[in-house]
């Protein structure tokens, strides 16, 4: 969104968020899948994306520091759309927002690797909260320009807290997993597995 | 460090005060449009997203439904005027002073509510079907349902109503200021009165030696193939063939100048028609009346 560009020329505080989303932004490939998705550090030892991204129970994770590390699957629902992957510790973690006191018109960004375009920051606003359709499950519509790559990938809000992990495009539409969803799914994965 | 912050805090305040303003508009088939409440009981929203000979339902953003029906039309700017009681929603924050610049951060806004932020990208964009100064195009993506929502500043003040039926190609709002004039049309007189001259136009080539002799820059001009008895354009003399150069001084190179010089504040008023009739050019003074409404 030009605008928030334009402001940024005085206030580089876009540019700050963004250096700390790439930091706990990764990159995703599934062996023998051909494209690459998007992760998000939840922990020092752990990554979590979208089912539909990490195939398998063994995918390799591209951290910021350009080193390629194994990750071992935790958990994967493929109906949520999630996965948990388990990682040596690498000492970086997403700051985690708040998905529920996010508001409509909202500025927010997107971190993801569109088209395979590593570490690529676009800009919107929160569109629409609430289900795709009726009776579906709740998503945050962002008006921000996706593309292929940035599924797995972080959504975060002006303060560079994660809010939602974008997981689809529909209408044009970024479609994003409540960042609160993904913490009860990472949860009750932990809690399992423990 | 805290202005973008507070940029983002502004513009999702914008949003929640405007969507009390707001309805789905209920007037054609599937797909609901959005409304504003301009002035108490008058709800502006998209001409083409209303149907003729149909119940039109409006829906709070709190859920309740009133009924409305249709006071006015402007197909050429593409506004439609409901009337409807709806009781417990104010009217809309309207800033039609002008102010708006190429570059303001703007968003569009849809029932739900429903976001799309973006910049204004020209003023001014009237050519063709529309008058100078009505229109103004927009950077930003409408989104189903989106026509005759609100075009918002970050003060969260309405200064257009957004419709993706009045240009093919751009993005456009129709300025608050238009739309004001048009909601007054109808707190006035009940109605938005549609101008009429009672003729049928083509375009048509003014020739190179015929142009330099008049001292005419325009290339194109609309010559009349059609006049209706009884109309104001039979009234003033004007017959088949001649070909309309300019009114009020503004030149017409296409039917749709016509269209263009004939607000809705028009209707009434003499206006000087410069024709070409045997090559020689001439004055008339048309009368500018009201279309007969339909049925």
């Amino acid at each position: 969104m030009s605008a928030l560009l334009a402001a940024e020329e005085s206030i580089p505080h876009l540019a700050r968020i963004a250096d700390q989303l790439r930091q706990v932004t990764v990159e995703i490939r599934s062996p023998g899948g051909s494209g690459v998705g998007a992760g998000i550090l939840w922990a020092p030892d752990l990554v979590v994306t979208n089912a539909h991204v990490a195939r398998g129970s063994c995918v390799g994770v591209g951290l910021a520091d350009e080193r390629w590390i194994e990750a071992h699957l935790v958990v994967a629902d493929r109906r949520a759309d999630l996965a948990l992957f388990r990682i040596p510790r690498c000492g970086v973690a997403a700051a985690l927002g708040d998905s529920d006191t996010l508001r409509v018109g909202a500025l927010v960004v997107a971190l993801g690797h569109p088209l395979g375009l590593r570490r690529t920051l676009t800009a919107g606003v929160v569109h629409a909260l609430g289900p795709a359709r009726p009776g579906g499950r709740r998503f945050i519509h962002a008006d921000v320009r996706l593309a292929p790559g940035n599924s797995g990938g972080p959504l975060a809000d002006t303060a560079g807290q994660v809010v939602g992990m974008n997981t689809m495009i529909a209408g044009g539409l970024a479609l994003a997993i409540p960042i609160n969803d993904v913490g009860r799914f990472v949860a009750s994965a932990t809690a399992s597995t423990t | 460090m805290t202005t973008v912050m507070d940029l983002s805090n502004a513009l999702a305040g914008a949003v929640e005060r405007v969507s009390g303003w707001m309805f789905a508009v209920h007037g054609r088939p599937r797909l609901p449009s959005t409304g504003v409440q301009w002035r108490t009981g008058l709800v502006v929203t998209a001409n083409h997203t209303v149907e003729h000979d149909r119940e039109v339902t409006l829906t709070g953003h709190d859920g309740r439904s009133f009924a409305a029906s249709v006071a006015g039309r402007d197909p050429s700017l593409d506004i439609a005027v409901l009337r409807a009681v709806v009781d417990g929603v104010s009217a809309a924050d309207v800033a039609d002073d002008g102010d708006v610049r190429v570059g303001h951060l703007v968003m569009a806004l849809g029932a739900g509510p429903r976001a799309s932020a973006g910049i204004v990208s020209a003023l001014d964009v009237g050519r063709g079907r529309h008058a100078a100064g009505d229109l103004l195009a927009v950077d930003l993506t409408l989104y189903p349902g989106f026509s005759g929502g609100p075009l918002v500043d970050v003060r969260g003040r309405v200064i257009g109503i957004t419709t993706s039926g009045a240009s093919r190609h751009l993005q456009c709002a129709v300025r608050a200021t238009a739309v004001t004039r048009l909601v007054e049309h109808v707190i006035r007189g009940g109605r938005i009165p549609r101008a009429y001259l009672g003729v049928g136009t083509q375009p048509v080539e003014l020739p190179h030696p015929l142009r330099e002799r008049l001292g005419r820059a325009q290339q194109t001009a609309i010559i009349v193939v059609h006049v209706k008895s009884d109309s104001p354009a039979a009234a003033a003399g004007l017959i088949i063939g001649d070909v309309i150069v300019s009114i009020d001084g503004h030149a017409i190179t296409e039917p749709e100048d016509l269209v263009a010089a004939l607000q809705p504040d028009r209707v009434g008023a003499a206006v000087t028609m410069t024709i070409l009739r045997g090559g020689e050019p001439r004055d008339l003074q048309v009368t500018v009346g009201e279309r007969p409404s339909r049925g």
